[in-house]
């Protein structure tokens, strides 16, 4: 509860973005979803890179993942409007851009968030190796 | 769009993720096991687009409060970054069960629940 406020902030922010590609990449209901993909996407990413990479350092403040994991990419990036879309796209009469769009956003986003991961592997925290018999022998 | 409108759709964006991560930390993950918190607010998001979807298409709720509750409310509290993620690590590291019920699973409850709340609805 103590991070509640950080997710909050967070969440206005990840939020606001994703209103603000919205609005730049605007489509009908019964047009391919560009925004939702292009959020999406970018979200997985930098979620699988920070989780495999950063987030491993040790001291980081909770609050700092709280905020930017919790809050600005998970509010960023949105599940409820790919299904919302799909049901707007079937019942619309396309039932096939549905299937091309869920193909897309699965592809495209778990491609992301796999190679986020990958990408963050390099920045993961490796202790330092340590000599049992340092003091002793050296 | 109005200033009042964009920081209503902030605010709720905000509120949301609050409860998503309320939720998420109440149902913590075990190694390897399945994201539960990740994919109750993820089908309760779906359900509640749905019925907004129906909603609006008779014409129920302004554009404004659509925009408020679609991309605010469930925007907010649903995320693809955290399922895709969670999904891709549990094949990484061999749970390919878990990966592919995580998978599937959210999506068969989400698309059937948007579905439901959007036929009865509008």
């Amino acid at each position: 509860m103590r991070l509640a406020p950080a997710v909050f902030l967070g969440g206005t922010v990840g939020t606001g973005l994703r209103l603000g590609i919205d609005q730049a990449l605007p489509h009908a209901d019964t047009a391919f979803p560009v925004s939702t993909l292009v959020v999406n996407t970018i979200g997985a990413l930098m979620l699988g890179w920070l989780v495999a990479g950063l987030w491993t350092r040790p001291g980081l403040p909770p609050w700092l993942k709280a905020a930017v994991g919790a809050g600005v990419l998970g509010s960023f990036t949105t599940y409820s409007t790919v299904m919302v879309s799909l049901v707007a796209l079937g019942s619309a009469g396309f039932p096939a851009l549905g299937w091309v769009y869920l193909a897309a956003t699965l592809l495209l986003g778990f491609g992301a968030a796999a190679l986020g991961l990958r990408l963050g592997n390099r920045l993961r925290h490796r202790p330092l190796p340590t000599i049992p018999d340092a003091g002793r022998t050296l | 769009m109005s200033v009042w409108l964009a920081v209503s759709v902030l605010v709720a964006g905000g509120a949301a993720a609050v409860v998503r991560f309320l939720v998420s930390r109440a149902l913590p993950v075990g190694p390897g096991r399945l994201p539960l918190g990740v994919l109750i607010v993820n089908v309760t998001g779906s359900l509640i687009g749905g019925v907004v979807l129906g909603l609006a298409e008779r014409a129920a709720v302004s554009e404004d409060v659509q925009l408020i509750l679609l991309t605010g409310v469930c925007g907010g509290l649903t995320t693809f970054s955290t399922w895709s993620v969670e999904t891709v690590e549990l094949a990484l590291t061999g749970r390919w069960r878990a990966g592919i019920v995580n998978l599937i699973g959210t999506l068969l409850l989400g698309f059937l629940v948007c579905a439901a709340g959007y036929l009865l609805s509008r």
